[in-house]
């Protein structure tokens, strides 16, 4: 059959339809490269269409103040992590209760700068994203294609209520660029030291406030054939989230903002250095369980909340939600502040290291504007917001959601707790996060807490990663005060 | 050609048909181009080669082209700056040290891989019974089979396979380990120590790749005549003086390839390094090129700077094969004497 292709047709007059067909593809062919070069040009469709106005004129109705157009699908983007998304699912079935025809449309991520890149840059983000996980886009990147969100703390919530004076104390803070608002942090994590009130109670155990009496601790947790502390590898940095809070209780602010304007030996401060040093005697006691840097976060987590191999563990108030499936029965999870290094710190034993995290943020390119704001005045709503608390066992920025009892948890319970004891010491740093240091400084802490890592190799390796990042004038530098 | 019919051998070429076998001169094909050989080398050539400038050469262009930018990736405004990416990127000791881990991975990974495919496929082809026919080992098909199931797991649950069997406290490693009395090995972090981190994650590698290259290279094997081992055999040689001077050479071009494939994987490595050291090991030990680009394009935000890195990268790849090429050479590739 191949001699077909070196035979000329019997009959010329009437040409076979191969021929139309071999046409139509060459054709094809011819226009396919005219047409996609500039398709395929990542930065070719550029944001040249005009916008149109996304701030709502004059329209000052209660029920709708951003003047949200009816029948609007709202299109969000949020970070399918320890809270899931079914929490925005809430809020869009009460928004779309509220402007009937309209409708939420909640599409889950755990890779939003990977899946969104795109969209930012062909100008058509969503409505709505929740910037937030290992994979969340730099603020600094995308700052200045961000709604500002002041008129969303400005508008009357659901109830009425200005949303402004339902907020706790200091949540805008996280959100705030310069003098842009442009993230708002829905969930208030309080970050402490975790244990199993029932096992310590069985045992006889206080957890500790300070430092010497967590080594203390730690011998007894030997005898009892368990450890003090465990880690795992993607997560070995939450014990520099625990020694940098020990180090502001004990040194005061002057220890934060060292850290947080990245000055030359700021980690050789006396405070930082006083914590490391006693967290180095505990490693080399044995006191962590070894093997950390090997294993899984969450598996490594399990082993602390399911098997109890260790006492206590650092970390932020999500830990509770994160490790549901896998804490064992009666455990009773309750926290406690962060250690004081001496007696004599700056800061009394109750100061807590507290932010609002969860940053949603609203495209200014996005098709409704209004909608991703809309949807944000739900979620904020006294409705949303107990439904959150309800069901992640978690606070949000909104105040006097949670009952006393903690909708029967012990760790929502104990951080409420925590927050009222605190009164006005509540502090947080945003470093590491800013300037996206925290893989780099993951391997110095998996060797530290190893004990492969004298205190002295500690901060010299951390400080050399500060000093890089001050020393590049390509990167921009957030003053901190 | 008994299949061109009688009509066809009486029309003139002239009237626009191809030249058929033995109609005149060859150069008479490329001058009269008739609408039969044109669409044969739109359809054949055209396409594919639009199909690739499109989708592989462009980007190409496109990558290259946003090296020389401080693009960040989110937004469609950028400035050109010529050639500073590269000027700080051979400053950058992140970089600088991901660029040594991935050599370390494109010496050892294609070295082990090659060398266990090969004593394996001989093994299976020649490697039996030293009577009668030249025959691999007894059940050779049994192994040929069983080898290739590495292969057919995707990369990801390879990685997070052998992950979950290297973990510390509940893997199956160190449950071996412990259970034989050997103590020290109770909750050792096989991935977490500066030691052993790059060796697992090479072995872990490796075993996802011999078996397909030992299915290569049986396939050249049995290339090779019966004859040729029969006649070594009668001149008294034994299995590893066969190997080594009459199975090597005569597959040479196999496994310079080979070397080549593995070498672009081992260059490249990302599936497996996320899976195993998703931060890039103890000390960024198991840290490699393509880990880095990807956290400085979509953590950093430098898009610019991530696409001099994929430059870097390709750079790094063209030369490995450059250095296999000329190895091979030096080593007698081009030489006829070994081969048939």
């Amino acid at each position: 059959m191949t001699s077909n292709f070196t035979t000329p047709p019997s009959n010329p007059t009437s040409p076979p339809t191969r021929r139309s067909v071999l046409r139509a593809v060459m054709y094809t062919a011819a226009a396919v490269p005219l047409g996609l070069p500039l398709a395929a040009c990542a930065t070719g469709g550029g944001s040249n269409e005009g916008e149109e106005s996304a701030s709502p004129t004059g329209n000052a109705d209660p029920k709708n103040p951003f003047g949200m157009t009816e029948n609007t699908t709202v299109d969000a983007v949020i970070f399918d992590g320890g809270y899931g998304v079914d929490y925005v699912e809430f809020a869009g079935e009460v928004l779309a209760g509220l402007h009937a025809g309209s409708s939420v449309k909640v599409s889950p991520s755990t890779q939003i700068a990977t899946e969104l890149q795109p969209r930012f840059v062909g100008g058509n983000p969503p409505d709505l994203v929740d910037n937030s996980g290992a994979q969340s886009i730099g603020f600094n990147t995308i700052l200045d294609q961000l709604e500002d969100l002041t008129d969303v703390i400005d508008a009357p919530n659901v109830e009425g209520t200005t949303i402004r004076d339902t907020l706790y104390e200091g949540v805008l803070a996280p959100g705030t660029y310069g003098d842009k608002f442009a993230a708002l942090n829905y969930v208030l994590t309080v970050y402490g030291v975790w244990y199993s009130a029932s096992l310590f109670e069985q045992n006889g155990w206080t957890p500790p406030t300070t430092w010497e009496e967590a080594k203390a601790l730690g011998a007894e947790a030997k005898e009892a054939g368990k450890y003090l502390f465990l880690w795992g590898t993607e997560a070995a940095t939450y014990y520099q989230t625990l020694a940098i809070e020990s180090a502001i209780k004990e040194g005061g602010d002057e220890v934060r903002l060292a850290l947080e304007n990245l000055e030359a030996d700021c980690w050789s401060n006396d405070a930082l250095q006083a914590t490391f040093t006693i967290m180095k005697e505990i490693v080399d006691l044995g006191y962590f369980k070894p093997g950390g840097s090997g294993t899984q976060f969450t598996a490594a987590q399990a082993q602390w909340s399911n098997k109890q191999e260790a006492l206590l563990y650092p970390s932020g108030s999500w830990i509770e939600n994160e490790m549901k499936d896998q804490t064992a029965p009666d455990f009773q999870m309750k926290g406690v502040p962060s250690f004081s290094v001496t007696s004599g710190a700056a800061m009394a034993p109750t100061a807590l290291h507290s932010t609002a995290g969860e940053p949603f943020i609203v495209p200014s390119q996005a098709k409704s504007v209004a909608g991703g704001k809309e949807l944000l005045r739900v979620m904020l709503s006294k409705e949303s917001a107990t439904n959150f608390s309800k069901t992640k066992l978690a606070p949000t920025i909104v105040k006097d959601i949670v009952p006393a009892d903690g909708f029967g948890s012990t760790a929502l319970v104990s951080q409420t707790d925590m927050l009222s004891a605190a009164g006005g010491d509540i502090f947080t740093f945003n470093f590491v996060n800013t300037y996206g240091m925290n893989p780099e400084q993951l391997p110095i802490w998996n060797s530290f807490l190893d004990g492969k890592k004298s205190v002295e190799d500690l901060t010299s390796e951390l400080q050399a990663i500060t000093d890089r990042i001050r020393e590049d004038d390509t990167i921009e530098k957030i003053e901190v005060s | 050609m008994t299949a061109i019919p009688p009509t066809g051998r009486t029309l003139p070429s002239a009237e626009g048909g191809p030249a058929g076998p033995g109609d005149g001169p060859r150069r008479g094909r490329l001058g009269r181009a008739s609408f039969d050989s044109v669409s044969f080398f739109v359809v054949f050539l055209g396409v594919p080669l639009v199909l690739f400038l499109v989708f592989v050469i462009w980007p190409f262009v496109q990558a290259a082209f946003y090296a020389l930018t401080d693009w960040s990736g989110f937004s469609a405004e950028f400035n050109v700056v010529g050639l500073d990416n590269f000027a700080a990127l051979v400053q950058d000791p992140r970089f600088v040290n991901a660029v040594g881990n991935s050599v370390m991975f494109g010496i050892f990974i294609p070295f082990f891989t090659i060398a266990i495919a090969l004593v394996f496929a001989i093994l299976i082809t020649v490697g039996g019974s030293g009577r009668g026919q030249v025959r691999g080992v007894r059940g050779s098909g049994f192994y040929r089979v069983v080898s290739l199931f590495p292969y057919v797991i995707p990369g990801i649950a390879v990685g997070i396979m052998w992950r979950l069997i290297f973990d510390p406290s509940n893997g199956l490693v160190n449950g071996v380990l412990t259970w034989l009395g050997l103590d020290r090995f109770e909750s050792f972090a096989w991935l977490g120590n500066v030691g052993t981190a790059m060796p697992v994650t090479m072995f872990v590698v490796v075993w996802g790749f011999v078996g397909f290259y030992m299915l290569l290279f049986i396939a050249a094997i049995k290339g090779v005549p019966s004859e040729t081992y029969e006649a070594a055999r009668i001149d008294g040689a034994g299995r590893v003086r066969m190997s080594w001077s009459i199975t090597l050479p005569l597959i040479r071009d196999n496994v310079q390839t080979a070397y080549i494939y593995i070498g672009i994987i081992a260059l490249d490595l990302f599936v497996y390094v996320q899976a195993l050291n998703p931060q890039g090991g103890p000390d960024n030990s198991t840290l490699v090129m393509s880990q880095q680009l990807f956290r400085t394009a979509f953590t950093e935000g430098k898009f610019g700077y991530a696409s001099a890195m994929g430059v870097a990268m390709a750079i790094v790849t063209l030369l490995f094969a450059a250095l296999v090429f000329t190895v091979n050479r030096l080593a007698g590739g081009r030489d006829d004497r070994g081969r048939r």
